[in-house]
């Protein structure tokens, strides 16, 4: 949902997208790692005011910053996100120091958490960003940024100890199943993803009605008949295929998109307001079906998650403004951040995000981060 | 209230937190006591930030408010004190703040927020100690939620409008500063003085942008905010008409939209002010913009949002406050009969409007009529439009009231009266829908807009017997349809659970005769509709409800029946539970069975359409206990005699020819006449004594005793017997007042029937049965044969006095 209104094309398409990047950026780390690493050399503010509390402030929006403010807000509040950020080295000299995002985002986290201000510029962390080619003043798909922001923070965080925390923390695990209808093969293939993409139209263009309905869907099997069609090396030709996502793993913070967006007439896509419910409490074992999963009883058993935070968009495709809600783990109180402000608000506030067909520049939940009720 | 008022009433406890809160602050109460109210009018928080020129200004303002304080106070002893602290004080901030005023800024904003943060806690905890406030009426949570978040959003607004003004002071220095130093095309390469001019015009700019960012950002957060204020408002505005919808049906709801009307105008007064505070900021922008300007990206959007809020509201606010009702039967809303008046009254919830606006308000009946086949057409006769009126007093709203509407069918061109034949539709007249819509044009600081809303759809009927089944139509529709406003409801009716008709059959008879149907009615009309075992799933369909029946009428016709009955004749003995009403005969002998002999309850025939009957039991010496009803009263009989004077003047004439009155305690175990004495109408004992030409004449009720046992026969003799009966000195205790007259035997034509005599003064009845009848089922078998004893005789009863 942005001005660049990035097509998402299939299903397929947008699963594979994460995985592979996150392939391509493990081998980038392999090399990196040979580097001489400056270890455990903290600056002394981190342990100065290791304030854990992760307490609710401001960013200034410094032009259209508004989406990242928001995923930063998601990430500084999630306390263990922050405990990974703490732990990062500093890189040694000015330049690394300047284009390091970890490093960027440590400084703004303890600018925030240090000062009585209730806001904070994060202006470096916008030219260090600025450095890896995420530009200023450009409206966000704040999906897009997301996966940009925890791709940079994964390559740049030397620490192989740290990285796989991260991915614990974040990555979701899934295996595709691809099976020939004719000859009967399958093809299997496990790969990860940051966000559970969730469409918001069924098959047959009707409104989803409920969260777990979306996600029911998600994990709905699909025919792939006519154009779709796949190439069957067994029996030689193009052959209808059914295709099918099965849930192996469910992080610690699990990141949900919804995709409120639709093609109408001539490629122009518009944004889906209606009402999408979503509860504070998940629990994956009673949305999905036994052949939906593909996992052990012990992990099965942890899939229980409550809301932590909700990123929203007000506005249309081509321009719109972010904030974020988000449940401070501290205090279990409801934040409203938006930009500078940050309010502290009640679930019924929260709840206004489902989305309204009447209004379609009113508020509406774009990604939706729910927190595991008791971490492994 | 002032903050430092309220601060200052705070219980001792918080008092005292408040005290420590100053103890080592810098700013000494003194000042913040002295200057209370200048100090919160200012924006420190703004100030506080780095490089503010605002933090020294404010921070000058202070020490100049507190030397022109000084000045003011008088030579007086009293203030001997005090004006020592001030000058102390004063001395002290400036010593301490002079180069850093942004320190101060901070400082004092911490406070405010302190102390503020000290009222919540106190506020909250009040609430917990002393819960129920001495308030009027009890509010829910949700009716304070509500108040609490327009004061929020009221305080919010006054926030963002400060921000406002400050960001309006930032704009004018400025550009101030950029007219007067900044001058392009010159070459001021050595004049290090234009580069510091220069550079503080940066300065100055990157404030008014963090500012504006500020503005924006407050705006947005505003926006938010009152989309769940409005969510809230939505959710009690629909409690509401589903309150209408029952109140229409008979339930007894409050449907006052006061309360309503004040939370919608307070936001919509409040989302107007934010609309004309974005239309100023829009303003500004248009004096100075600059790169990258936020205003210049999120105005636009700001204000759509604004204005699809302010839409939302305003089209939700528009309701119709009393639906179409025809004042003649005012428990009847929405059933309208051709060419007599009724009335409809529509209310938009916001008020606020332009007094120089004229606004007219349109009705429409059926504008989109659906497409059945002989859907009837309807012209409103009387004006359809009306130019909204507002009176001054908050109670009054903005209300459109049409009050003497007529409809009038529109005739198919050439088809006469009798051609309806031809194009009957699927529905029946009852079971057609139909609609009014409001239209409003409504138009308020810029914003205009066509406002809507509809009634609930009504019948239309053009004869009084219409009245009953279109109120079922009524009823069926308000308790099912999911769409208030679908038109095609009674092409496939759904059928109605019957834990929701029971309801809805209560608050008929709450509604009608003020007092709704108990648990053991609703029991009995459940065995009657859906068999020995009715479970909480079992649903009625439409056609079973409405239109057939055993009985050659359907359940509602029997039980509309029993209503009109209610209504003109009994309401007083059903609101006070004298009539049992619905009982079952089984579960009428379970009942008497345990009484004793003369026990008998009140409830109505099922038999017949709007009829009352008692029911006692008697226990003869040997054999089980019998149980008798007599021919079921109608409204016919009623009119001429009320029901507890039946029941005291009652006869039976026994087989020894003693009338006497079997109805001797109203179940469970109260004597006749302690339960009905307050309804008997007045006996004149007085009369006598006054010389009149005609003697006083009161009917009575007589009924036959029927054998108890099948032995006895309708021989003649029998009959000659019983109409011999009644002579006066053997029954002194019946009609004890009357006067001594000669005994009149009626002729023993009719053998089974009273002997009735116009003009006579005697009641003779005969013994009545002339076959013998099995005692197993007596109740029913009497009462048909009741039925026929009833036919020829409507005027048996004859009165003597």
């Amino acid at each position: 949902m942005s001005q660049r209104g990035r097509h998402q094309e299939s299903k397929t398409k947008l699963e594979i997208s994460p995985s592979e990047t996150m392939k391509a950026e493990e081998e980038n780390y392999k090399e990196e790692d040979k580097e001489p690493k400056s270890e455990d050399w903290r600056p002394p503010s981190v342990f100065g005011a290791a304030d854990l509390k992760n307490r609710a402030v401001g960013l200034y929006n410094i032009g259209q910053t508004c989406c990242l403010n928001s995923l930063l807000q998601v990430f500084f509040m999630n306390i263990h996100f922050t405990k990974i950020l703490r732990r990062i080295s500093v890189p040694v000299c000015g330049t690394q120091k300047k284009n390091n995002v970890p490093y960027q985002m440590l400084l703004l986290l303890e600018e925030m958490q240090r000062g009585k201000q209730k806001a904070v510029s994060p202006r470096e962390l916008a030219i260090c960003l600025l450095a890896h080619r995420v530009t200023m003043f450009v409206q966000y798909d704040a999906a897009q940024l997301f996966l940009t922001l925890w791709n940079l923070l994964k390559k740049q965080m030397k620490n192989p100890e740290l990285v796989e925390k991260l991915s614990d923390l974040y990555t979701i695990g899934v295996q595709e199943h691809l099976a020939c209808q004719i000859c009967s093969s399958e093809t299997k293939r496990n790969s990860s993803m940051l966000t559970l993409p969730v469409p918001l139209l069924d098959s047959g263009f009707y409104m989803l009605k409920t969260l777990e309905e979306c996600l029911q869907c998600f994990f709905h099997p699909e025919e792939l008949t006519g154009h779709n069609m796949c190439f069957c090396e067994h029996c030689g030709k193009k052959t209808p295929f059914r295709q099918c996502v099965k849930l192996v793993h469910l992080p610690q913070t699990l990141t949900i998109h919804l995709k409120r967006f639709c093609f109408g007439r001539s490629a122009y896509i518009h944004k889906i307001s209606s009402c999408l419910p979503f509860p504070q409490d998940l629990d994956f074992n009673e949305v999905l079906t036994e052949q939906q999963c593909q996992a052990y009883d012990s992990e099965k058993a942890a899939w229980q998650y409550e809301l932590f935070a909700v990123v929203a968009h007000s506005g249309s495709t081509s321009c719109g403004h972010y904030c974020a809600y988000i449940r401070s783990l501290t205090e279990c109180k409801w934040y409203c951040f938006n930009d500078s402000l940050v309010e502290q608000v009640s679930w019924d506030d929260v709840k206004s995000t489902y989305g309204h067909s009447d209004l379609s520049w009113g508020q509406t939940a774009y990604l939706l981060f729910y927190m595991k009720k008791h971490p492994q | 209230m002032a903050q430092w008022q309220e601060v200052q009433q705070l219980p001792p406890t918080h008092l005292e937190r408040v005290h420590q809160l100053y103890t080592n602050a810098a700013l000494p109460m003194t000042v913040r006591q002295s200057l209370a109210d200048w100090i919160e009018d200012q924006d420190w928080q703004q100030a506080a930030e780095p490089f503010s020129s605002h933090a020294r200004m404010l921070f000058h303002s202070l020490l100049t408010l507190l030397g022109e304080q000084l000045g003011s106070l008088g030579p007086g002893d009293e203030d001997f004190m005090l004006k020592h602290n001030l000058r102390k004080a004063r001395i002290d901030l400036q010593a301490a703040f002079e180069e850093h005023p942004e320190n101060f800024a901070n400082l004092v904003a911490n406070l405010l927020q302190e102390e503020r943060c000290i009222l919540r806690r106190a506020q909250a905890k009040g609430q917990v100690e002393a819960p129920p406030a001495p308030s009027t009426a009890p509010q829910s949570s949700q009716e304070r939620e509500i108040q609490q978040r327009l004061a929020e959003f009221r305080t919010a607004l006054q926030e963002a409008e400060r921000a406002f003004r400050h960001m309006e002071d930032l704009q004018d220095t400025f550009d101030f500063s950029y007219k007067m130093y900044y001058l392009p095309g010159q070459d001021h390469s050595h004049d290090p003085q234009y580069a510091q001019h220069v550079q503080a015009l940066q300065a100055k700019l990157q404030s008014l942008d963090r500012q504006r960012r500020e503005v924006v950002a407050q705006i947005q957060q505003l926006l938010g905010r009152s989309e769940t204020l409005r969510d809230f408002l939505q959710q009690e505005l629909s409690a509401w008409r589903e309150r209408q919808q029952r109140s229409c049906l008979g339930a007894p709801t409050d449907t006052c939209l006061l309360q309503l009307q004040g939370w919608f105008t307070a936001l919509g007064e409040g989302l107007f002010q934010l609309l004309q505070l974005l239309r100023a900021v829009g303003e500004l922008r248009q004096k100075v913009t600059y790169e990258q300007d936020p205003l210049q990206s999120e105005l636009p959007l700001l204000e759509k949002r604004l204005q699809e809020q302010l839409t939302c509201l305003l089209q939700s606010a528009f309701v119709v406050e009393q639906q179409p009702c025809m004042p003649n039967t005012p428990k009847r809303p929405l059933v309208l009969r051709t060419a007599n008046k009724f009335c409809t009254r529509a209310r938009l919830l916001v008020r606020l409007h332009d007094r120089n606006h004229r606004m007219e308000a349109n009705i429409h009946i059926d504008r989109d009529p659906p497409k059945t086949r002989g859907f009837r057409k309807f012209n409103i006769l009387t004006s359809s439009s009306k130019t909204v009126l507002v009176g001054d007093s908050p109670r009054e709203g903005l209300v459109c009231d049409f009050q003497y509407l007529t409809l009038k069918e529109q005739k198919g061109g050439g088809s006469g009266k009798g051609s309806r034949g031809s194009n009957e539709g699927p529905l029946a007249v009852t079971e057609e829908l139909h609609l009014i819509t409001f239209t409003l044009a409504y138009a308020y600081c810029g914003l205009e807009l066509k406002l809507e809303t509809s009634t609930l759809p009504f019948v239309i009927i053009s004869n009084n017997n219409q009245l009953s089944s279109a109120w079922a139509s009524v009823l069926w529709f308000n308790m099912l349809s999911p769409n208030p406003k679908d038109q095609q409801f009674f092409s496939t009716p759904p059928p109605a659970p019957w834990p929701r008709l029971a309801e809805v059959l209560s608050w008929q008879f709450q509604s009608i005769a003020e007092r709704g149907l108990s648990r053991e009615h609703l029991q009995m009309l459940a065995e009657k509709l859906f068999g020995s075992k009715p479970s909480p799933e079992s649903a009625l369909p439409w056609t079973k409800f409405s239109k057939d029946g055993a009985a050659g009428f359907s359940f509602w016709a029997w039980l509309d029946g029993i209503l009109a009955l209610l209504h003109d004749h009994l309401k007083q003995l059903w609101k006070d539970g004298l009539i049992l009403g619905f009982v079952s005969r089984k579960q009428e002998k379970k009942l008497l069975k345990v009484k004793r002999s003369g026990t008998f309850l009140i409830r109505f025939s099922e038999s017949m359409l709007g009829g009352v009957t008692c029911t006692w039991v008697e226990h003869p010496e040997s054999g089980p206990p019998a149980f008798r009803a007599v021919v079921p009263y109608t409204a016919a009989e009623l009119a001429s005699l009320a029901l507890p004077d039946i029941i005291r003047d009652y006869q039976l004439l026994a087989e020894e020819n003693i009338p006497e009155n079997p109805l001797l305690f109203l179940y469970p175990d109260t004597a006749r006449d302690e339960a009905f004495g307050p309804y008997y109408s007045q006996r004149h004992e007085g009369i006598l004594t006054k010389k009149k030409e005609y003697l006083n004449q009161r009917l009575i009720r007589v009924s036959s005793r029927q054998p108890l046992s099948p032995v006895c026969c309708g021989c003649a003799t029998h009959m000659s017997r019983g109409a011999t009966v009644g002579s006066p000195g053997q029954c002194p205790g019946v009609i004890g007042h009357c006067a001594p007259l000669p005994a009149v035997s009626s002729p023993p034509m009719a053998p089974r029937c009273s002997a009735v005599s116009w003009g006579e003064r005697r009641v003779v009845t005969s013994p009545s049965s002339t076959e013998p009848r099995p005692s197993n089922n007596e109740g029913t078998r009497w009462e048909r044969e009741g039925a026929m004893w009833r036919d020829d005789v409507t005027q048996r009863s004859v009165m003597s006095r």
